[in-house]
C-alpha cells in the first residue's frame, strides 16, 4: 500500500489530540484509512444516552472523494437506513475536499439532533416521523434504549 | 395470415388468383415512390434537418464561440462557458453581458455571488488546505473566487472530477464554493495525461451538444451522429449513418400524431398497467366460428381461419365482412352514454374497459409491425423461389419490398393513433379522427393482405392500394398533426 498521505497523518493526529467533544475516532491497527467511530447521542434528542458505534473509511482519493461513512449500531432514524447507510448531502454530492472527517461527524451528530424527514433514506421511518412525530420519537427513544445503551 | 393447431395446410394461394391477372402496365408505371415525391412543404411530416458528424458539430460549436470570444473581447474558455450557460444562445449572452457583465458571470458561476474578501499574502509560503503540505506561493493556484490550493490538488480534483464523468460541472474544491473551472483552467492542470484530457474533451462535448437545444444526439447504439436542425419540432429525423429514426423534439420513439407529453403519459400508463398488458399480450385467440385455437403469426389483421375458412378481424373477432369497404368500425371505442349515472365501480371498470380497448390496438398493431418484419424474411425467400423457377427477374419483384416499407410506415403512424385517440376529449373532432382512423386502418390491412400474398409480378393493384393507404396517413396527419 502506497504510504499514508500527509492530509491523513495530519487529521488523525489533531483528532487525537484535540477530540470533538462526544466524538471518538480511533484507526484501526492493521488500517489507518479505517476509523472505529463512537458518537454519543445528543443532549435534548431520542439519541440521548445511546453510544452509536459507526465505521468511517478513507478511500483511495481521499480528500478529492468523500469518506465513506455507516452506523454499525441499529438506529431509528429518518435520514439512516437498516443497513446504517447515511443520507447526507456533504458525502455525495456537496463533498468538498477542504472537508475533513472532523467536520463529517459533526454534521453526523447535527443529523441526530435535526433529522429531516423530507430527504429520507428509511421511508417508512420517514413516513412515520411525519405523520405521526411523537410515535416516531418514541420508537426512537426505545431503539436506543436497546441497542445503543447495554455496552 | 392464419394458421391453426393441426392444421398445417398453406393457405398462401386462397382466394387471390384473380385479382393479379393483368401483366400489362408495370413496366410503364415510374412514379412508385408515392413517399418520395411527397417531402415538399405540404408534407405534414416534412422537417429541414441535417446529420452532422461530430467533427463536424465540433466545427460548428467552435465558430460560435469564436465569434462570441471576439464580439465581447473575452477568452474563447468564458464563452464557452457563457454559451454553455445560455442554450447556446449568443444574442442572448451578448445582451446580458453588455448590460450587466458582472450578474452575467455570477450567473454562470464564473465569479463568486458575493466578492470574496482580497487575501493579503504577505509571507511567500502558504499551506494548502487540502494537502496539509506548505508551499511557496507561486505552487499556488485560484479561481475568481480566490480559494487557494496547490497546483497538485488541482490536478488530482480534476482526475478524481473526470473518472467519475463529471466535466463542465466542476467546481472550485472549497465548501459550499460554487464557482466553476472554465475549461482552460482544467487543461493547464492536466498537461501531461493526454487520455484524461481526451476524456475531458469527450464530456464537455456530449454536455456542450446535450445543452443545444438545436443539436441531438442520435440515440442508434454506438452512433456518433448528432442530428441538426434550426427549429425544435416534435417531427420525425432519420440517421443517414445507422437509420434510426426518432422524434427530434422528445428524443425518444416518433409518435405523430400523438405529442410528446401525452405519448410519455401513455407509455407511462401502459408500463404501469403491465399485469393487464400481460394478459391482453397473450398471442392466441379462438377463431370466433369453429372456436379453435389461431395463434397469429402475420401482420395482417384480416384473418382467415385455416379450419374453417372464415374470414374475421383479429382485433373485434367481428365478421370481417363488415370491414370491407365502407364501414370500418372497429378502431373506434363506443362510450358507455349513461356512464355518469352508475357507481364508482362501474365507472372503474368502464375506465379499464376503454383503456383496455386502446391498449389492446395499440399493443396489436405494435405486434404486427414486428410480425410483418418477419414477413419480409418469408418475402425474400419466396422470390428466390419465384426468380429460380422463372417467374419474373429480381428487379421484377423488387416492388414488393417498397409495399412492404410503405406497409410499415403507415402501421407505425396507425399504431401511435390509439394514445392520441385514448387522450381525446368526446366530440366532433373526435369522431372526425377516428373515422379516418378507421379509414387508414382498413386500407392498411387491405394493403397487408395483399402484400403477404402477392403472386405475381402485377404491380397495378398493390400500388394503387399503397398509394391509397399513404393518402389515408397524410391526411390524417395533415389534419391533426398539430406541431
Amino acid at each position: 500500500m502506497a504510504a499514508l498521505p500527509r492530509r491523513i497523518i495530519k487529521e488523525t493526529q489533531r483528532l487525537m489530540q484535540e477530540p470533538v467533544p462526544g466524538i471518538s475516532a480511533v484507526p484501526d491497527d492493521s488500517n489507518a484509512r479505517y476509523f472505529h467511530v463512537i458518537v454519543t447521542g445528543p443532549e435534548d434528542s431520542p439519541f440521548e444516552g445511546g453510544l452509536f458505534k459507526l465505521e468511517l473509511f478513507l478511500p483511495e482519493d481521499y480528500p478529492m472523494s468523500a469518506p465513506k461513512v455507516r452506523f454499525i449500531t441499529k438506529i431509528y432514524h429518518p435520514n439512516i437506513d437498516r443497513l446504517g447507510r447515511i443520507c447526507l448531502d456533504i458525502l455525495k454530492d456537496k463533498w468538498s475536499p477542504a472537508l475533513q472527517i472532523r467536520t463529517v461527524l459533526l454534521s453526523i451528530q447535527a443529523l441526530l439532533s435535526a433529522p429531516n424527514p423530507d430527504d429520507p433514506l428509511a421511508n417508512d421511518v420517514a413516513e412515520l416521523w411525519k405523520v405521526n412525530e411523537s410515535e416516531a420519537i418514541r420508537n426512537a427513544k426505545e431503539w436506543t434504549r436497546r441497542y445503543a445503551m447495554d455496552n | 395470415m392464419a394458421t391453426s393447431q393441426g392444421n398445417d395446410s398453406d393457405m398462401d394461394c386462397s382466394d387471390n388468383e384473380d385479382c393479379y391477372d393483368d401483366y400489362n402496365d408495370y413496366y410503364n408505371d415510374d412514379n412508385s415512390d408515392g413517399e418520395q415525391l411527397d417531402m415538399s412543404k405540404t408534407d405534414p411530416e416534412y422537417f429541414d434537418y441535417k446529420c452532422l458528424s461530430e467533427e463536424e458539430v465540433e466545427r460548428l460549436l467552435n465558430e460560435t464561440v469564436e465569434s462570441l470570444s471576439n464580439r465581447l473581447f473575452i477568452s474563447p474558455s468564458l464563452a464557452k462557458v457563457l454559451l454553455h450557460s445560455h442554450e447556446w444562445n449568443s444574442n442572448e449572452v451578448i445582451c446580458k453581458y453588455k448590460e450587466n457583465p458582472q450578474q452575467t458571470l455570477i450567473a454562470a458561476k464564473i465569479d463568486p455571488p458575493t466578492p470574496s474578501k482580497s487575501i493579503i499574502v504577505t509571507s511567500t509560503y502558504l499551506s494548502c488546505p487540502v494537502c496539509i503540505t506548505t508551499l511557496n506561493i507561486d505552487k499556488f493556484i485560484k479561481l475568481n473566487c480566490t480559494h487557494m490550493f496547490c497546483k497538485d490538488c488541482w490536478t488530482t480534483h480534476f482526475e478524481v472530477q473526470i473518472a467519475q464523468g463529471i466535466s463542465t460541472a466542476i467546481s472550485c474544491m472549497a465548501k459550499d464554493c460554487v464557482v466553476l473551472a472554465p475549461e482552460d483552467f482544467v487543461l493547464k492542470h492536466l498537461q501531461h495525461k493526454t487520455s484524461i484530457r481526451e476524456k475531458y474533451q469527450h464530456f464537455t462535448f456530449r454536455d456542450y451538444v446535450k445543452s443545444h437545444p438545436e443539436l441531438r444526439f442520435c440515440p442508434g447504439p454506438n452512433c456518433s451522429v448528432i442530428i441538426c436542425s434550426r427549429e425544435i419540432k416534435a417531427k420525425r429525423v432519420v440517421c443517414d449513418k445507422c437509420n434510426t429514426g426518432f422524434c427530434f423534439k422528445c428524443g425518444c420513439d416518433y409518435h405523430a400524431p400523438t405529442d410528446c407529453q401525452v405519448i410519455k403519459k401513455w407509455l407511462t400508463k401502459c408500463a404501469d398497467d403491465s399485469e393487464t398488458a400481460n394478459y391482453i399480450s397473450a398471442h392466441t385467440k379462438d377463431c370466433p366460428k369453429c372456436h379453435i385455437c389461431i395463434e397469429k403469426n402475420g401482420g395482417c389483421n384480416h384473418m382467415q381461419c385455416s379450419n374453417c375458412k372464415h374470414d374475421f378481424c383479429w382485433m373485434c373477432l367481428g365478421d370481417w365482412k363488415s370491414h370491407g369497404s365502407e364501414y370500418y368500425e372497429c378502431s373506434r371505442y363506443r362510450e358507455n352514454p349513461n356512464i355518469a349515472h352508475e357507481s364508482a365501480h362501474a365507472q372503474a371498470r368502464e375506465a379499464l374497459k376503454k383503456y383496455l380497448h386502446y391498449y389492446e390496438r395499440w399493443e396489436n398493431h405494435s405486434k404486427s409491425l414486428k410480425l410483418e418484419e418477419q414477413t419480409l424474411e418469408k418475402l425474400r425467400t419466396r422470390i428466390n423461389k419465384k426468380v429460380m423457377s422463372g417467374l419474373g427477374t429480381w428487379i421484377d419483384w423488387q416492388y414488393l419490398f417498397t409495399a412492404a416499407n410503405l406497409l410499415a410506415k403507415c402501421r407505425y403512424t396507425l399504431q401511435y393513433t390509439y394514445p392520441f385517440a385514448y387522450y381525446m376529449d368526446t366530440g366532433p373532432r373526435k369522431e372526425l379522427f377516428e373515422y379516418q382512423q378507421a379509414q387508414l386502418e382498413a386500407e392498411i390491412e387491405n394493403l397487408s393482405w395483399k402484400v403477404e400474398r402477392a403472386e405475381t409480378t402485377d404491380r397495378g393493384d398493390l400500388e394503387n392500394q399503397m398509394d391509397i393507404a399513404e393518402k389515408r396517413r397524410t391526411t390524417l396527419l395533415k389534419d391533426f398533426l398539430d406541431v
